[in-house]
């Protein structure tokens, strides 16, 4: 068995590689950085909370606010780095039996309906977000969360989302283009998202 | 504009189902078919005024207090991953298990479990179990097959063994008490976990072939032994302290995530680990799958808000109730139809689509709704593991030598699945498993 096996003594951790999809996701790739320093941001200024309130029995007034509204704007970018690097969940059942040829078409139609989706959200969150930077008779005031602190989260996070939206459908268009132009046998760098979630 | 309402709910139903079936084939991301079948239908169906009802509640699940915990317990369990304290934990396991038979597959086992306490990710899991247990297993001349099983079904078990993400998402969509579900699924976690260790000895130990002993102890000085335990006591107290403080009701799930983290960053710096480069690859490793998730859920949340709005869930409820009147009937029908949307769907989708629209009626029906958590869990890890898509043959594949092809792994899960659904029907049997601690 171990002779008929080659069982490697040191087996490295490989770190995956995130290939963006299209030119825009080539810029926008690098502002993954800046997201996931976030994370850990929040992650201290969660411990910070806790710290206070648990040993120093003097909760904070902004930890709960901010670390709410950083999550939601990294949320919402993470769908923006999942669509520039392929890592959305989808179900290849289909796509992975068909011919080089008609996954291209695929592409193409899958890119196109993603476009058209995405620009009907962008046009559902442009309401959302213009409420929440506008006042009814047009004047422009910004919608804070009503708290005590009362910071302007809800309109930040409303306005975030509507531009990542907005640059979502923008990929879709530059990826349709792009799988417009190529070869059907254009080797293509999947995210590694094809069997469900792998990171899940 | 077409007017969809003209169809009834009954047959908005099935073209809203059709449509969904039909984009997901073709390959398009879940998260984007649902967006898109929610749009179309919330302006066919009621007109642009409906829209906002849409973005509203997409704004609303973005920013739940809850929702935080995720990134940072998918931030601990990479940094775990990344980290030596699997392998040492795999290594300290040795010293418990060393020697009866079926040893080594008891030992993975024990350290999945511990593991799947750190961690409610069961990728890395299955990934880390691939590289360490099984090779060691394979070299020790252990059956393929029961090898394989164990690494996959062992990594699986992160979806029970709180803290789980699975759980965290299920709570969110039924809106329950997380805290309390990982209360709950922790019996039954445990009593998979010696099914399957149980299961492995009983194998051994009618064919000793199948899991031979080592020959020769692997005589460890007590100095190594030692310094094995300096490196695992920290990550151990860090299991202790975030399970604890959730149970004790101390800290809510989102700040036990962040002391989470902490505990386990601070344990790779006193292992000597720690490197920025680690902090920041798992860092983008939670922003990957983090946007993943969460866009699901946006997809799901507008969705759902316009079935619901159309009479969906209540025409669901009806469809289920008349099923059968024993509660029970409708109840096992509804765990049917999970295990086979868990064939072709992730659970993620599962529990952000699904459950939003079971819960109403399960409560209707009389159930708990935190023992039909710890039963979806137990149901999805059935859909881990069962073919044509479970994600946990395809993770060991990845890891696995090459000549272990996709087709035996999956053959050497099906003991496995048995046990699960064997699992399953003992907690439906009997609820105090799961609700013992009320």
């Amino acid at each position: 068995m171990a002779e008929a096996t080659k069982i490697p003594e040191e087996p490295e951790r490989v770190e995956q590689k995130d290939v963006p999809q299209d030119g825009l996701s080539r810029l926008i790739q690098p502002f993954g950085i800046v997201f996931s320093v976030m994370f850990l941001l929040i992650t201290a200024f969660t411990l910070w909370e806790v710290l206070m309130r648990y040993v120093f029995n003097a909760p904070t007034f902004w930890v709960h606010e901010t670390t709410t509204a950083m999550t939601a704007l990294c949320f919402a970018f993470g769908g923006v780095y999942c669509l520039g690097t392929d890592r959305h969940i989808r179900v290849v059942l289909l796509y992975e039996a068909v011919s080089p040829a008609a996954r291209r078409f695929l592409d193409i139609a899958i890119s196109i309906v993603g476009m058209l989706a995405c620009a009907l959200m962008s046009w559902a969150a442009f309401t959302l977000a213009e409420k929440a930077l506008y006042a009814p008779g047009g004047t422009f005031r910004v919608e804070t969360s009503g708290s005590a602190w009362n910071p302007p989260t809800p309109a930040i996070v409303k306005t975030f989302l509507f531009l990542m939206l907005c640059l979502m459908t923008v990929q879709f268009a530059l990826q349709a283009i792009g799988h417009m132009r190529r070869k059907p046998t254009d080797e293509l760098h999947h995210g590694g998202s094809e069997h469900g979630a792998l990171d899940v | 504009m077409f007017d969809l309402s003209a169809l009834g709910i009954g047959g908005g139903s099935i073209a809203m189902f059709g449509m969904l079936l039909a984009l997901l084939i073709t390959g398009m991301p879940l998260a984007f078919v649902t967006i898109l079948v929610a749009l179309i239908f919330a302006l066919g169906w009621f007109g642009p005024m409906a829209v906002p009802i849409v973005t509203t509640r997409i704004y609303s699940f973005i920013t739940q207090y809850v929702f935080l915990s995720v990134p940072m317990f998918v931030l601990m369990a990479s940094v775990l991953d990344r980290s030596g304290i699997a392998r040492d934990l795999f290594d300290a396991m040795k010293l418990v298990a060393g020697r009866i038979r079926g040893g080594v597959g008891v030992q993975t086992l024990i350290v999945s479990v511990i593991l799947a306490a750190m961690s409610g990710i069961i990728g890395g899991e299955i990934v880390l179990l691939g590289l360490l247990a099984l090779p060691q297993m394979l070299r020790l001349g252990y059956d393929k097959h029961l090898a394989i099983g164990i690494v996959c079904a062992g990594g699986a078990l992160g979806t029970m063994i709180p803290p789980s993400i699975v759980l965290i998402i299920y709570g969110l969509s039924a809106n329950v008490s997380i805290g309390e579900l990982f209360t709950a699924s922790f019996v039954p976690g445990a009593m998979l976990a010696a099914m399957y260790a149980g299961y492995v000895m009983i194998r051994a130990y009618i064919n000793p072939a199948m899991a031979p002993v080592p020959l020769e102890e692997e005589k460890l000085p007590l100095a190594e032994k030692l310094k094995l335990l300096k490196g695992l006591i920290l990550p151990m107290i860090v299991v202790v302290f975030v399970l604890g403080s959730i149970y004790a009701g101390i800290a809510s799930v989102t700040e036990a995530s962040a002391i989470g983290v902490f505990g386990v960053v601070l344990s790779t710096i006193v292992r000597g680990e720690f490197t920025m480069k680690l902090l920041v690859d798992s860092a983008i490793q939670t922003l990957r799958t983090c946007g993943m998730i969460v866009w699901i859920g946006v997809g799901a949340t507008a969705l759902i808000g316009v079935y619901n709005l159309m009479g969906g869930i209540e025409f669901i409820r009806e469809l289920l109730t008349g099923v059968s009147d024993e509660p029970i009937v409708v109840l096992l029908f509804m765990m049917l139809i999970l295990a086979v949307l868990g064939m072709f769907l992730d659970w993620v989708g599962i529990a952000l689509l699904a459950i939003p629209i079971f819960a109403p009626i399960v409560s209707s029906l009389g159930y708990d709704l935190i023992w039909f958590g710890v039963l979806f869990s137990l149901n999805m890890q059935i859909s881990f593991l069962s073919p044509p898509f479970g994600p946990a043959a395809f993770y060991l594949k990845s890891v696995a030598p090459p000549e272990i092809s996709l087709g035996s792994i999956f053959r050497s899960l099906l003991p496995f699945i048995g046990l699960q659904a064997l699992a399953l029907g003992i907690v439906i049997a009997f609820p105090s498993i799961a609700l013992w601690y009320r």
